[in-house]
């Protein structure tokens, strides 16, 4: 499996822009709010502009957030089936969180600004709510 | 086949297939989702499939479906809790041996209990 990833294709027209690598600090949030199961994160991550159709995406970023130990997980039992993977963060992604909402707060005045300047010229209508897309 | 590369593979797509089944996201996956999910083209992947269906860790259906054999299943949940283990321990609270944790086994349970909401400093 030493072949290359293929490079993920460009975002549909229309789709929604989300910064690059948003994934990461999504979960961080998630864990930050409370402790979950895989499953349970993958729901959660809709509102914030995920799809449920990419489970891989989430387990590969689980993982790497388990490398670099910002996230831990422990076996969780179960009677009904197999044990799960239940995931909580550690206090070095509260940091990791933390900076990462510092520099999106940034983002999110820059955009404020360009959007402000737009619409100085042009009236915009109230965003239509779109099916999330699939972004990373 | 290179067999390090073999072990290498091995472990990853036994710890994908266990995520997968006990997430209850796919307990039967095709070579193509189980190659989407772990982000190689199916093409690398199926050869390696079919050595572990040979191996006794999977079992398949004509190389179209895949799913963990009762040996596979506990190779998968072992690997990724070794993986992981050093992240994982030690079993209450980040703490130092002369943690209070350790002064009877009441204040081990408070630590455990503890440990579910938050992790204690010592």
């Amino acid at each position: 499996m030493k072949e290359p990833e293929k490079p993920i294709p460009p975002d549909p027209p229309g789709a929604q822009i989300l910064p690059k690598n948003f994934l990461r600090p999504c979960l961080l949030l998630l864990l930050r709010e409370h402790p979950a199961h895989g499953y349970d994160l993958l729901e959660r991550l809709r509102p914030l502009g995920f799809n449920r159709d990419d489970p891989g995406r989430l387990y590969r970023a689980l993982r790497a957030l388990e490398k670099d130990k910002l996230v831990r997980s422990v076996w969780e039992k179960s009677s009904a089936g197999p044990d799960r993977r239940m995931y909580e963060l550690t206090r070095a992604g509260m940091e990791e969180l933390h900076e990462s909402v510092m520099s999106l707060k940034a983002t999110g005045e820059i955009l404020d600004l360009f959007i402000s300047r737009y619409t100085e010229f042009v009236a915009l209508r109230p965003t239509k709510k779109k099916s999330p897309a699939n972004h990373d | 086949m290179d067999e390090l590369e073999v072990i290498r593979v091995r472990d990853e797509v036994l710890q994908a297939m266990y995520w997968m089944h006990s997430e209850a996201i796919s307990t039967m996956p095709t070579a193509k989702e189980l190659s989407q999910f772990l982000a190689v083209p199916d093409t690398v992947l199926v050869p390696f499939l079919e050595r572990f269906v040979e191996d006794g860790l999977l079992e398949g259906e004509s190389t179209s479906f895949y799913w963990l054999s009762p040996d596979g299943m506990e190779a998968g949940k072992r690997t990724f809790a070794d993986e992981m283990a050093d992240l994982t321990r030690p079993t209450h609270g980040e703490c130092d041996a002369d943690c209070w944790c350790h002064d009877s086994p009441e204040a081990a349970a408070d630590c455990l209990h503890e440990r579910t909401g938050k992790a204690h400093s010592t």
